[in-house]
């Protein structure tokens, strides 16, 4: 809104109006550029770079402020393009999973079931009923890492560093347990065409079930802690709001797309593993913003937890691997299989050409198809709230870059 | 000779004020807090976390390479994140040391192959102490801080020493 | 979960366009040239066959030419389908982002990452690579080898 005490020339000067109009503008000022307001600010561009402490990894955004207020936002991305895509092309199948492991490195295992799932489809390859229940344990447990990891952080973009160290004592116990299953705590390397790598450990039921009763006592504590915090609902509630025709339109999956009330998840909708057999509720927002986002989450963690008991209650005896070749060759041909990672719908489209190693192999993370989002949703909020919002989206650079 | 102890080289009542500064320094080493890729969250997140506390170490980090002494390299570094590692090396102020932590920061790591993948972040910037493991855990990140200490520390000696040998 | 052949020629007759349409293993896969992309993808989108989403974009190098598979999914009717267009190497790829927008980065990782060129894209950059550097997931471009590795 222009001042109506002001004339604005053509060229863009704003001259007072009345007695006093300066002549030519002293050498240091520099024409007023469009889009400024009657007070004469310009907009500001900064850069909030790869290294930052609330990007979740090396995104680069490129902002443009009135002030305070957000403008326009451009998506930089690439720091941590390391070629999965191409160096597949060069792995056997059954090392496809210590690539995947490094792209979305907080859910591994979701990464290896994709890359697991699209060679078994290929070659039709059918798991033992443990090794389904066995990689569909895993997948809940580090769905749980996952979203612990993304609360604590997202605590931290809204100011609260307490959650974060109370985040971190759980997934210690959750990497616990996975060391203990596969071996390693992040990249598992556990999940395999045709099965698990290793049987589970003697007593580890006991563990989970340990796990599962304190845990769910810390979660209501965890929210009793940040979600009921008057100070972040405030920060979070009707901010960052993603309506369903926007979600669709940017390829939203997970509960980025639940939460603005959309009920498609791949668990339920194109079922895999033994998730059939599992009785679990899909939690879906209304609003659509941070705040929903938030809560499905935390009921996602409550759901996973439901999962967990009743998986670790009904493991069937079997086999954790079926019987496949050692150096597996996959038909010519194509095939897409996803799985439900937590943070949206991890895709594999697998090309063969009849060889020991793939022709092509696309990677459809989540976290690329949420990123490109931001330069929609930013714009008109505080570049307070931005950094909160690129919380509450839970990226993965590493699913982003591949 | 008793004032030689108390006076002399290993004295107990006086210390030079290099050694001071450097005991200090390699007490308090303040890292940058930049994870470009998954080591960051075993190295960076987990290691200051409750269970490996990286505070007791007086290891803390801050978000501005301006207060920082310490860059660990965490991840792999690749063509577009060289430049953004180089400028975070260049504004953090003397004395500052670097730790290359994990296969993709010492040489590569799983991605050597990949053309866009810079071998190593000593390419990039001087590096001192090298952690292996694809993520090295929490407690190998502590170990090289321990090292760094050693070696802050060592520095100081031969430095006196050096500067004792030219007095002379 | 995957559409009826006879559904999706019903659906797409009236567009001006050569399109082949073919059941694969995969599901249903619609050929058509790049330029008619634009008109087909509109045509999924608002017709009864109601593909609200765009799934994926990407690239293929199949040796003779470059091909773009647009991965498209309808909710309401719980169906995958993809349509897959040739570009030759170096040629041009016009972009579908006003029809879906969850096409602006995958299409300029395509056009990086294959050396096309892209148009009617609000930001054609590059987007994972710096300047310079070839175009990756070409099959004529390698990966580095081992005397390379150890010796760089």
């Amino acid at each position: 809104m222009i001042d109506p005490h002001f004339t604005v020339s053509e060229d863009g000067l704003m001259t007072p109006e009345g007695t006093f109009s300066p002549g030519s503008p002293p050498a240091g000022i520099r024409r007023v550029p469009k889009g400024v307001d009657s007070l004469g600010t310009e907009h500001l561009i900064v850069n909030m770079g790869p290294q930052h402490p609330s990007t979740h990894g090396v995104l680069r955004l490129i902002v443009e402020l009135d002030g305070e207020e957000v403008v326009a936002v451009e998506v930089s991305i690439g720091f941590l393009h390391r070629g999965i895509e191409k160096l597949a092309e060069s792995r056997r199948f059954d090392q496809l999973a210590t690539l995947m492991d490094r792209g979305d490195y907080v859910s591994a295992i979701h990464g290896e079931q994709a890359a697991a799932l699209a060679v078994e489809k290929l070659m039709g390859i059918e798991i033992p009923t443990k090794a389904a229940w066995i990689r569909t344990l895993t997948a809940e447990l580090n769905r749980l890492a996952s979203h612990i990891v993304w609360f604590g952080t997202f605590g931290l973009d809204t100011g609260a560093m307490g959650q974060f160290l109370y985040a971190m004592r759980d997934r210690e116990a959750l990497l616990d347990i996975l060391e203990e299953i596969s071996g390693q705590r992040m990249m598992f390397n556990y999940v395999r065409p045709g099965g698990v790598l290793a049987d589970l450990p003697a007593g580890i039921d006991r563990k989970i079930l340990a796990f599962c009763d304190t845990f769910e006592v810390y979660l209501e504590e965890h929210h009793a802690l940040l979600g009921c915090n008057e100070i972040f609902q405030s920060r979070v509630k009707n901010i960052g709001i993603v309506t369903k025709e926007t979600a669709l339109a940017f390829g939203l999956t997970g509960a980025n797309l639940r939460a603005t009330g959309i009920a498609f998840d791949v668990r339920r909708d194109r079922p895999y593993d033994a998730y059939p057999a599992l009785e679990f509720d899909i939690p879906v927002g209304t609003v659509g913003d941070a705040w929903d986002r938030y809560m499905v989450r935390m009921e996602e963690m409550r759901q996973s937890v439901r999962m967990v008991r009743q998986l670790v209650a009904g493991m069937p005896e079997g086999e954790h691997m079926a019987k496949v070749p050692k150096v597996l060759r996959p038909p010519a041909g194509e095939v897409y299989a996803s799985v439900e990672s937590s943070r949206g719908e991890t895709g594999i489209h697998l090309f063969t050409d009849g060889g020991a190693t793939p022709y092509r192999y696309r990677y459809r993370g989540a976290s690329f198809f949420t990123c490109q989002l931001f330069e929609e949703v930013l714009p008109g909020h505080l570049f307070a709230d931005a950094c909160m919002l690129l919380g509450s989206f839970d990226i993965m650079l590493g699913e982003v870059d591949r | 000779m008793a004032l030689d102890r108390f006076t002399g080289e290993n004295s107990i009542a006086f210390i030079r004020s290099e050694q001071l500064f450097d005991y200090a320094r390699s007490n308090s080493l303040w890292y940058l807090a930049f994870g470009s890729a998954c080591c960051a969250i075993e190295g960076l997140m987990h290691a200051s976390g409750p269970r490996f506390d990286f505070d007791r170490m007086g290891v803390f980090f801050r978000a501005s390479p301006r207060q920082a002494d310490v860059m660990i390299v965490a991840g792999t570094v690749n063509l577009k994140l060289a430049e953004t590692v180089r400028t975070l090396y260049d504004q953090m102020p003397e004395p500052k040391w670097v730790i290359a932590m994990g296969a993709c920061a010492n040489t590569g790591g799983p991605f050597r192959e990949y053309p866009n993948v810079v071998l190593g972040a000593d390419k990039i910037v001087p590096v001192d102490v090298y952690v292996p493991g694809c993520p090295p855990r929490p407690e190998s990140i502590q170990y090289a801080f321990l090292e760094l200490q050693k070696k802050i520390r060592k520095r100081t000696e031969e430095r006196l020493a050096a500067r004792r040998g030219s007095g002379k | 979960m995957q559409p009826d052949v006879a559904a999706v020629n019903r659906a797409l007759a009236g567009l001006q366009a050569a399109i082949d349409v073919v059941e694969a293993p995969i599901g249903v896969v619609l050929r058509c040239a790049q330029k008619d992309a634009s008109a087909v993808l509109k045509h999924l989108r608002d017709g009864e066959l109601d593909c609200c989403m765009l799934i994926d974009l990407f690239g293929l190098d199949t040796g003779e030419k470059v091909e773009i598979t647009y991965h498209l999914r309808s909710l309401s009717r719980d169906e995958d389908m993809y349509v897959r267009c040739g570009v030759d190497y170096d040629g041009n790829m016009h972009s579908v982002w006003n029809i879906y927008p969850s096409a602006l980065l995958p299409e300029r990782e395509a056009a990086e990452m294959f050396g096309l060129t892209l148009s009617g894209h609000p930001n054609p950059k590059r987007l994972l690579t710096t300047d310079g550097v070839p175009p990756l997931l070409r099959k004529a471009v390698p990966v580095r080898s081992a005397e390379e590795v150890r010796s760089g």
